[in-house]
């Protein structure tokens, strides 16, 4: 039987004023009362339908394009062939190494972003604009395998997996990382760019997603500094067979077994 | 006239094929939601190119996250409707433009219901979409007002209170009021 109270915090709950400790109080709650689910659920379509009456806007045409361009650009994995000579040394010389290669890939991110947004005019001229930008993408993207093609021939890359790992922050869009994770020696460098600082109780947490788990397994936790960045070697709490994403959560301070997904800032694979 | 697209089932189907990576799926959503999010973004937001970039994040979290929607806690449109609102009022809370705000959602609350055409239409049929506007004006002035400062402005509760110089506990009462005699009106067709 759901009370007043939790009636009126349900209200609250899906218009979305409750505070942030009233909103985590409500969905432990939430997560065990079936009767309150179904009232959520009903006050949600409710809202919706007081949502609707805001007046009938149509999203600009070239809006779609620009939003599968950029699931387009989103989608950049480099693996690399696994050899059988490496350097003990590659810890030393790597992170500046991938620092160059974020920088090409920010640099690469900026530039469709920029490229993408002036293309925005009437529609007979979106489709030569589109092939335009496909065209540079294609040259950019050119550039990153050349830089990375010549870290490959250094010997020094054998067995890595890069990987990108882009922001689902709305304040922080352009927080960008990119992950490297030898298998054979099971650990990895991480850099990051962008990232807004964190208060003193709560931690950045990377996770390695291996369809072998059941879930993402920590590979520790980090704290960027004032400028959002951070470098930093990792070790995945379990083997590591085959990573196929990574993601950053933000978390309690010292982590959590399991990520907080609604928490979720960086991913990518 | 659009025809009414809402059909919960199908697009539970539609994101668990996003979840999959499936772009067909993806242009499917947008095309059935982009207009009724958009118009909440701009509602809530009083800024058309605000609004396309908050369309555009919402679009691509529901592309990197459709795995993360829960059917238990309403419909997809719901999940995305929150989305919607949820990063527009972020952007306006970025942006600090609390006192701005405060004179708009006043003006807002003392205006007239609109005539327009509705976001709902788009949904639901115009036959519909007007018995959805009919229903939320015949909730009492003082209902309607709190529950669409809470939702489309962004203040707080307590904000919402100093707003309508109401104590705290009587605009919660108020919003208690209002959605459940909305979800009683709406019952079965929503």
């Amino acid at each position: 039987m759901i009370d007043e109270r939790m009636e009126e915090q349900a209200g609250l709950y899906v218009l979305g004023v409750l505070t942030p400790e009233e909103t985590r109080t409500f969905e432990a709650v939430l997560q065990r009362e079936a009767e309150l689910q179904q009232l959520v659920a009903a006050l949600r379509t409710t809202r919706d339908a007081l949502a609707g009456l805001a007046p009938q806007v149509t999203p600009p045409p070239a809006l779609k394009q620009r939003i599968l361009a950029q699931i387009e650009a989103q989608e950049k994995v480099v693996s690399l062939p696994v050899r059988t000579e490496r350097s003990e040394r590659w810890t030393i010389w790597l992170p500046w190494a991938l620092a160059a290669c974020l920088t090409i890939v920010c640099g690469i991110t900026v530039s469709q972003q920029k490229t993408l947004r002036q293309k925005v005019g009437d529609q007979a001229k979106q489709l030569a604009a589109l092939n335009q930008v496909a065209d540079s993408l294609r040259n950019e993207t050119q550039g990153l395998q050349q830089a990375v093609a010549t870290l490959q021939e250094t010997n020094r890359l054998a067995g890595l997996r890069i990987a990108m790992l882009n922001s689902l922050l709305a304040d922080a869009p352009k927080a960008v990382a990119v992950s490297l994770w030898d298998e054979k020696q099971q650990r990895g460098v991480f850099v990051v760019q962008n990232l807004k600082p964190l208060p003193v109780d709560k931690d950045y947490q990377l996770w390695v997603m291996d369809p072998k788990y059941p879930t993402p397994v920590s590979a520790g936790v980090f704290q960027v500094d004032a400028q959002g960045n951070v470098r930093l070697q990792f070790k995945a709490d379990k083997l590591i067979a085959s990573p196929d994403k990574f993601a950053v959560t933000e978390e309690p301070k010292g982590g959590r077994p399991t990520p907080t997904l609604k928490n979720l800032v960086l991913i990518g694979g | 006239m659009n025809e009414p697209v809402l059909d919960p089932e199908r697009d539970v189907e539609l994101l668990r094929r996003i979840a999959g990576q499936d772009r067909s799926a993806f242009a499917s959503f947008y095309d059935r939601y982009s207009g009724l999010l958009f118009s909440i973004a701009v509602k809530v937001l009083n800024d058309p190119k605000e609004a396309e970039d908050v369309l555009q994040e919402v679009f691509m979290q529901i592309w990197n996250k459709a795995d993360a929607y829960n059917p238990l806690l309403g419909r997809p449109a719901s999940w995305a409707v929150t989305l919607t609102r949820n990063k527009a009022i972020d952007r306006i809370r970025a942006a600090q433009r609390r006192s701005k705000l405060l004179e708009q959602a006043t003006v807002e609350a003392n205006a007239r219901p609109d005539d327009s055409p509705s976001a709902n239409e788009m949904l639901h049929g115009r036959e519909n979409a007007e018995r959805i506007r009919s229903v939320v004006a015949a909730l009492p002035p003082d209902q309607r007002r709190a529950i669409e400062l809470a939702f489309f402005s962004g203040l707080t509760q307590d904000e919402i209170a100093k707003n309508l110089q109401e104590p705290l506990g009587t605009i919660k009462a108020r919003i208690r009021r209002g959605m459940l005699k909305l979800r009683e009106k709406l019952e079965g067709f929503a």
